[in-house]
């Protein structure tokens, strides 16, 4: 088989893979919707109907099918709790978050790459002990205490009172910066320890190559070495990085940044579908996220290709 | 064998794996003093006045209850091994199980079937995973920790898979093929104890991990039910910090980063010593 058909079939797989579980999970061991959807004293030809309605009545396989289906025409249905369609909160709530996360996601590999050369050209000096010591104290730091203690820092007055405590209320620049920056400096705190120590493995790794030995053999400067060979050799472990980490850390940060600090993003609508126990939102959010994370891997591995012809 | 192994690389443990030994082993006493009913029997009651200050009698003072913070911070010594032991025992298990029927066949339907669990696994990130497993299995306490075992298996999986792969083509395993060892028995006395510095490791990280997780499902409201753990008590102290309150914070977070700073440092110093190439270095 070809390669690329090799690889698309493989996504296929994964996407059918994720899909069924988030039918299994939410759609078929889920809680009953019955009673969410139909008012107080229903009939018994009322129940019934909004049972046909959801299709309870038919096979696993035939409402998988159905659920499939949704998902991919984007047919969402709406919220159980505001009425309002999925398509619409969707629609409103991904800009909040991708403006919301996406500076402290790229602010956290930048600094995390450069902390990690630094470390990689001092390796087993006290620079590179101190960035080492520094990525494991992070580590050890869990991602609420960051945003508790920056909140108290920043945006009470018992510490500088400088930010809102929490919200969002954008509408220009000056204002983005006000409610971004509190949520951005939690985000690189918290991945700026894994990033270092994954990007130091990495040019560790390659640091100990032989043409790197060549390279120094020939006179060339460690800067030269760290920036031309080293950074330059390491770009695919890096992109896959970005690229893997992508939806784990804009979804999964998101959850709690936004609902920490009531930010209307795609994290606030989940957790509060997950608490009202909404689940066209939730089934909608799990669905699409997992399958878009697929596709994001499989343009990955394409691009990878198209660069390096010795990818398999 | 294996321990003989084990001895062996210990020699080599480091200064900063050594104060990570202690750590742990000092907090595991802790657990082991409140399963045993010595310490943090009287975390629930609320008997102290309102944010009482630290003193003789509370001795981190009091949250917004009037309940005793220290009683309440030891006592979730125990949530946390409790909940690190069952995933990262369970979950290292289940990885080391599939990985290593995995690698054994690799290259056929059932190598192939693991690898696409593990891959479909990965790729619902995380919270969303647990957000749907507790919504599957509305108020069972147990939901979290289903979420925690299903996924943190797949990463002990694929590098034991990787190193049975290794090991099988190794002379001690076709001697024992050719004398006519049935497969589960090479497997078990000769393949799997030689992946054992891997599964420590991995036992190590999903601890780590398991804690930390649990804090952020319980402010979630996904996490501990009844009971009490750090997690709880970081949800509680979000509402009295911005009122001027920073006990219950502080007593949570420092002992939450201490337990995860010893397992970090232990993990690593694990992981150095058993790294040929990190040694070499």
């Amino acid at each position: 088989m070809p390669w690329f058909l090799r690889k698309l079939s493989h996504g296929g797989l994964l996407i059918l893979g994720v899909t069924f579980i988030s039918f299994s999970l939410m759609v078929w061991f889920g809680p009953d919707q019955t009673y969410t959807l139909i008012g107080k004293n229903a009939t018994t030809e009322q129940i019934a109907e909004v049972r046909e309605q959801l299709g309870y009545n038919q096979s696993f396989v035939v409402r998988y099918g159905h659920y499939l289906a949704d998902l991919f025409t984007f047919n969402l249905g709406a919220s159980n709790s505001s009425g309002e369609s999925v398509n619409r909160i969707l629609q409103k709530t991904i800009p909040v978050t991708l403006a919301l996360m996406l500076p402290g996601f790229i602010l956290g590999n930048l600094l995390g790459i450069a902390l990690a050369l630094l470390a990689t050209g001092k390796k087993d000096q006290w620079t590179d002990r101190l960035i080492t010591g520094f990525s494991v104290t992070g580590m050890s730091i869990s991602f609420l205490v960051v945003i508790i203690f920056l909140q108290v820092l920043l945006c009470t007055p018992y510490g500088l009172n400088l930010f809102p405590v929490r919200g969002w209320q954008v509408s220009g620049l000056a204002s983005y910066l006000y409610y971004v920056t509190v949520p951005t400096l939690s985000l690189i705190f918290i991945t700026v320890g894994y990033n270092t120590r994954f990007f130091r493995a990495v040019f560790v790794e390659e640091a100990g190559k032989d043409h790197i030995r060549t390279a120094r053999a020939y006179g060339a400067s460690t800067m030269t070495i760290l920036w031309r060979h080293v950074l330059k050799n390491s770009l695919v472990p890096i992109i896959t990085r970005f690229m893997y980490t992508i939806p784990l850390v804009v979804i999964s940060g998101s959850l709690l940044i936004e609902s920490y600090f009531g930010i209307p993003g795609i994290g606030k609508a989940t957790f509060d579908a997950v608490t009202s126990g909404d689940q066209p939102v939730l089934k909608a959010v799990v669905g699409l996220t997992a399958v878009a994370f697929i596709v994001i891997q499989l343009f990955t591995d394409f691009i990878y290709k198209l660069v390096d012809p010795r990818i398999a | 064998m294996a321990t003989e192994i084990l001895a062996r690389r210990k020699m080599r443990i480091s200064r900063s794996g050594l104060t990570g030994l202690v750590i742990v082993i000092f907090f595991f006493l802790l657990a082991v003093a409140v399963w045993a009913g010595w310490a943090g029997q009287n975390w629930s009651a609320a008997d102290g006045e309102r944010w009482a200050s630290p003193g003789s009698t509370w001795w981190f003072g009091t949250n917004q209850l009037g309940q005793d913070i220290f009683e309440r911070a030891v006592y979730s010594v125990r949530t946390a091994f409790e909940i690190g032991i069952v995933v990262s025992l369970l979950s290292t298990a289940l990885g080391a199980a599939l990985g290593a029927v995995a690698g054994w066949r690799s290259n056929t339907l059932a190598d192939g079937t693991v690898l696409w669990l593990a891959g479909v696994l990965d790729s619902i990130p995380f919270y969303l995973f647990v957000a749907a497993v507790a919504f599957a299995l509305q108020g069972l306490p147990w939901a979290m920790h289903v979420a925690m075992i299903a996924t943190f298996w797949t990463a002990t999986a694929r590098l034991a898979r990787a190193e049975v792969m290794k090991i099988k083509s190794r002379e001690f395993v076709l001697s024992a093929r050719a004398i006519g060892l049935p497969s589960w028995l090479i497997l078990m006395r000769h393949v799997l104890p030689n992946t054992l510095h891997i599964l420590l490791i991995q036992a190590s990280i999903s601890f780590v991990a398991a804690i930390k997780t649990e804090v952020i499902l319980s402010f979630l409201g996904l996490g501990v039910q009844d009971g009490v753990s750090w997690g709880l008590m970081l949800a509680e102290s979000t509402q009295e910090v911005l009122a001027g309150h920073f006990n219950n914070f502080l007593a949570a977070s420092i002992m939450l980063f201490l337990l995860l700073l010893g397992f970090n440092l232990l993990s690593d110093a694990l992981q150095d010593s058993f790294d040929p190439k990190q040694a070499a270095l």
